[in-house]
């Protein structure tokens, strides 16, 4: 995880907006007046909004200083799908920060009150399978007049894997040796509960014991016995149809969400790594980083 | 952008446009105001009634019914302050029509402070600079309401107010060093074809009586020193010389005599500053008389001070006056101007005056029996006299016998002339209103005097007022104008009225002592006053100015950068402070968090240890990671927890 970054003069940017440099030559106009006229309270009222103009620029500064920006976690994404990525943002300091905005590809406006935070999720879409990095989210702010665009560019280590962008195709598993069940075929119902244990990462999120978390007594996996699949399926890299890598990664990422989603056990070969049958979500995740990263 | 949000923006918007238009009621057609309302009027109901905001069509029909508007009313000419102020406040109506997205609202802002600018060209008081200040907030309010999220009304205006407070000392700093150049003449706009009353080159029985109750102000002085009593408050203005029984006016000989030689004076010199208020005239009334001044002042002949390029605005001078001197010799131009007459006198005048030894006796023992003639006979002082048409002076002296100073003095220079004594009259004004509070005079219109000169050997013109051997009171004492109504008696201030001043009046002269220090200070501000004041400050020079400019505004945005950015910075996150407080209340009951021990990890030991409190430990740990770890957290949050930190409690039985 990254460390977290503090927004300091060192990280902030400033400078006016079209609407600022608009109000420069107001000032300029007003300037004028009050020469032709020689009228002295013209240039009072000038010199107050030019003032104004350079005081905005400690507020807009203010606006973002001392914020403590943070990258937080990230899911795991199908290309083409949007990359989430947490950014906590803590507010240290007694000043309310009444409108910030973060980015990433499209602006989202927050709000701070003293010591407080809030974490914004930054959506970038995803192209290709593989490590996807946030890039730069960039942290903005032009309150309170809308005359200064104060921003800080923060470059996170953070990084999301994106598995290969299902196939539309729905195919038939591959027939394999060792499969001796029929396909798709679904076995819960033969499955005897017989008792709770605390959940623990990679557990279906199916068998979480939603009433226990609800009465918020944490967070339980139902434990079945006998729930071993008979049906068994491997999916080769060879059986997968396509006229490239990514096509067939496709196909087979297909096949792995469609067995995974049907509660059958399957094996994985790819050129470089073969992952012996199974199922349930961590060899699920396994397998779909496994093709995420060929 | 038809949020709640927007709506309120808009609200925000429309009201503070219309405030900045509001005071224009008075200085632009009415037309042209109404045209405005409608504008402002409909795009109010267009807040909530957008279906009837105007297509793009009717608004160009609007925009072509707004030009013919404004060129029917440019008779007056296609430049300048009225024709400026009608476009700024027409195109603002139209804008106002035609907003649709945020920059529209900001060039609609913009658009409002012109006009509050223009504002500032028909009235510069210090009431209409706090209103332009007032709307200046709520028009920033404006934009700090765009640019935030959620805001309420009260919290925008808050914020608005405290940037305008800040900005406040940085803007003083750049009114008094910016550097002051006057416009060349070709660019200004001002209007000269205002009537403006006050003295007149001539006169005639009766016309100074149009001035007689007029609270106007003329000018103001400030004595740097020592103040003439009263009796010698007498503000010099133009030297009626010449007369044809009836006008008097100013003769052409007036810079001969200032050439030749300058009067002896005597006695305390007294220095002022003098501030003038716009004037038709050139005349500047200094105190009788003037003898030190600075260009641009000059004194003609008749000792009478002069600015030649009449700046038609406020000005101030500096002059010093003597009461007492002696302007020497007479010319023999001089001479025959100060006994002119237009015919000969009549036998009945010839009579008076050798009644009063006007032929036969020293001319100021014919001054004073004439004075005593005006106090002795059935003289009145009043402001509607009888009109005299024919013959003024002699029905004056001898059948109406009422009449105001223009009439004691036109008659006692008359009578003078006629004892082939040299007099004329002088005009200006007389005594003043002093301001306790500042410290100053006021002179007001209703101050306006006529008095007599008379020339007399080894003495030179010696000022002679006959009014005051009518109504001295006129003269030592303070003319109430309140009180002074046209056809009633006279009444004077009494001393003991002074005495019995109320607030009301007290406050009064507190408002017009602000007033004065304004003009004075800030309106009046100009080249040679910046400069004046900059140089006792030892800066004399651009440069100088410039760089104590940069330096000063440095110096207030670095204070301001501490106030604004100077954060203290919490150590530790409050919550987690808190939490150790919880830990170290467990301490008693051997319960101690090692640094690897999750908040979890502890509680459960501690549920173990004192299975009674399980509850409250759960609470605590719940609020705890919620707030130090949680993805959300409100200070609601924040003070539950507290309150569960605080009312925790260790119940051990094995301490018991």
């Amino acid at each position: 995880m990254d460390d977290a970054i503090i927004l300091t003069h060192r990280r902030i940017f400033i400078l006016p907006t079209q609407r600022g440099w608009a109000m420069l030559l107001l000032m300029v106009i007003l300037l004028l007046i009050a020469f032709v006229y020689n009228n002295n309270l013209t240039y009072l009222l000038t010199f107050l909004i030019a003032s104004v103009f350079f005081i905005t620029i400690l507020h807009t500064f203010k606006s973002l200083a001392g914020l403590v920006v943070q990258a937080g976690q990230t899911q795991a994404v199908f290309a083409g799908e949007a990359a989430g990525f947490d950014i906590h943002i803590h507010n240290p300091n007694a000043n309310e920060r009444p409108h910030c905005q973060i980015k990433l590809t499209k602006p989202q406006s927050f709000t701070l009150k003293p010591y407080s935070k809030t974490t914004q999720t930054l959506y970038s879409l995803t192209q290709k399978r593989g490590w996807h990095s946030v890039g730069t989210v960039t942290v903005f702010s032009t309150y309170p007049l809308g005359l200064f665009y104060a921003w800080s560019p923060l470059r996170f280590n953070s990084q999301t894997l994106v598995y290969p962008k299902p196939s539309p195709l729905e195919l038939p598993f591959p027939d394999s040796p060792s499969a001796d069940s029929e396909q798709g075929l679904s076995h819960k119902g033969t499955d005897d509960f017989y008792g709770l244990q605390e959940y623990q990462a990679g557990d279906s999120i199916k068998h979480i014991h939603w009433k226990a978390f609800a009465k918020g007594q944490g967070l339980y996996s139902k434990q079945y016995s006998g729930a071993k699949n008979s049906a068994e399926v491997w999916l080769h890299y060879d059986d997968a149809i396509g006229h490239d890598t990514e096509q067939r990664l496709s196909q087979l990422c297909r096949w792995v969400v469609d067995a995974e989603r049907a509660d059958i056990r399957y094996g994985l070969v790819l050129p470089t790594v073969k992952l012996p049958p199974d199922c349930g979500s961590a060899h699920y995740r396994q397998c779909l980083e496994a093709l995420a990263l060929l | 952008m038809n949020t709640p949000h927007y709506k309120n923006i808009l609200i925000f918007l429309l009201t503070s446009v219309g405030l900045i238009v509001l005071p224009h009621v008075a200085n632009i057609p009415p037309a042209m105001f109404g045209f405005f309302c409608l504008m402002l009027g409909w795009r109010f109901a267009g807040i909530w009634q957008p279906q009837y905001l105007p297509t793009t069509r009717l608004l160009y029909f609007l925009m072509l019914f707004a030009l013919i508007l404004l060129v029917s009313h440019q008779h007056r000419g296609l430049l300048g302050r009225d024709a400026g102020t009608n476009l700024f406040i027409l195109a603002l109506g139209l804008k106002l029509l035609e907003i649709k997205t945020e920059r529209d609202i900001y060039l609609v802002v913009f658009l409002a402070f012109i006009v509050a600018a223009s504002l500032f060209l028909y009235q510069q008081s210090l009431f209409m600079a706090a209103y332009i200040l007032a709307v200046c907030c709520v028009l920033f309010a404006t934009l700090v309401a765009i640019n935030s999220i959620q805001i309420h009304t009260r919290a925008a205006l808050k914020t608005a107010a405290v940037i305008l407070l800040q900005a406040m000392p940085m803007a003083t700093v750049i009114f008094v060093l910016f550097p002051r150049v006057e416009a060349p003449r070709w660019m200004l706009f001002e209007e000269k074809n205002k009537a403006k009353i006050g003295l007149s080159d001539s006169m005639e029985p009766g016309s100074i009586s149009d001035l007689g109750t007029s609270e106007e102000l003329v000018f103001r002085v400030k004595f740097t020193g020592a103040i003439p009593p009263p009796k010698y408050r007498y503000w010099r203005g133009p030297v009626l010389s010449y007369t044809d029984g009836k006008r008097w006016t100013q003769t052409n000989s007036q810079r001969f005599k200032a050439q030749l030689a300058k009067p002896s004076y005597a006695g305390t010199a007294y220095s002022y500053t003098l501030l003038m208020e716009a004037q038709e005239k050139n005349w500047v009334f200094a105190l009788d008389i003037p003898a030190q001044y600075a260009s641009p002042l000059e004194q003609n002949g008749h000792y009478q001070l002069i600015n030649p390029e009449n700046p038609h605005k406020r000005t101030e001078y500096q002059i010093t006056s003597y009461t007492q001197y002696n302007t020497g010799y007479l010319t023999q131009l001089e001479y025959q101007d100060s006994t002119q007459l237009p015919s000969e006198p009549s036998d009945k005048i010839k009579q008076l005056v050798s009644q009063l030894h006007g032929f036969d006796d020293k001319p100021e023992n014919f001054i004073s029996q004439t004075l005593n003639h005006f106090k002795t006979e059935d003289f009145h002082y009043t402001l509607t006299p009888p009109l005299m048409e024919e013959n003024p002076i002699e029905s004056f002296l001898f059948n109406t016998k009422r009449g105001f100073c223009s009439h004691y003095a036109s008659a006692f220079v008359y009578l003078m002339r006629t004892a082939h004594i040299p007099a004329r009259v002088v005009t200006g004004y007389q005594g003043g209103k002093f301001n306790t509070v500042g410290n100053f005079l006021e002179i007001q219109q209703a101050h306006a005097h006529a008095w007599a000169e008379v020339w007399i050997e080894n003495q030179g013109w010696a000022r002679v007022d006959p009014t005051a051997a009518v109504a001295p009171e006129r003269i030592e004492q303070q003319l109430d104008i309140n009180l002074l109504e046209l056809g009633s008696d006279i009444r004077f201030e009494t001393s003991n009225s002074q005495q019995q001043e109320n607030w009301l009046k007290q406050m009064s002269q507190l408002w017009n002592n602000a007033d004065y220090q304004w003009q004075r200070w800030v309106v009046n501000y100009d080249s040679s006053n910046q400069s004046d004041f900059l140089s006792s400050f030892g800066i004399h020079d651009f440069k100088a100015m410039m760089k104590w400019l940069m330096a000063l505004v440095g110096l207030i945005t670095v204070l301001l950068a501490l106030l604004l950015l100077y954060q203290k910075k919490k150590a530790i996150d409050p919550a987690l402070r808190l939490y150790q407080q919880f830990c170290q209340k467990l301490q008693p009951a051997g319960l101690i968090r090692t640094d690897r021990e999750g908040a979890m990890d502890f509680a459960q030991r501690a549920k173990l240890a004192l299975p009674e409190q399980t509850e409250a430990i759960d609470h605590i740990t719940n609020a705890f990671i919620q707030l130090h770890y949680g993805r959300v957290s409100t200070r609601e949050d924040f003070v539950t927890f507290a309150k569960l930190v605080g009312g925790f409690k260790l119940n051990d039985r094995r301490l018991e």
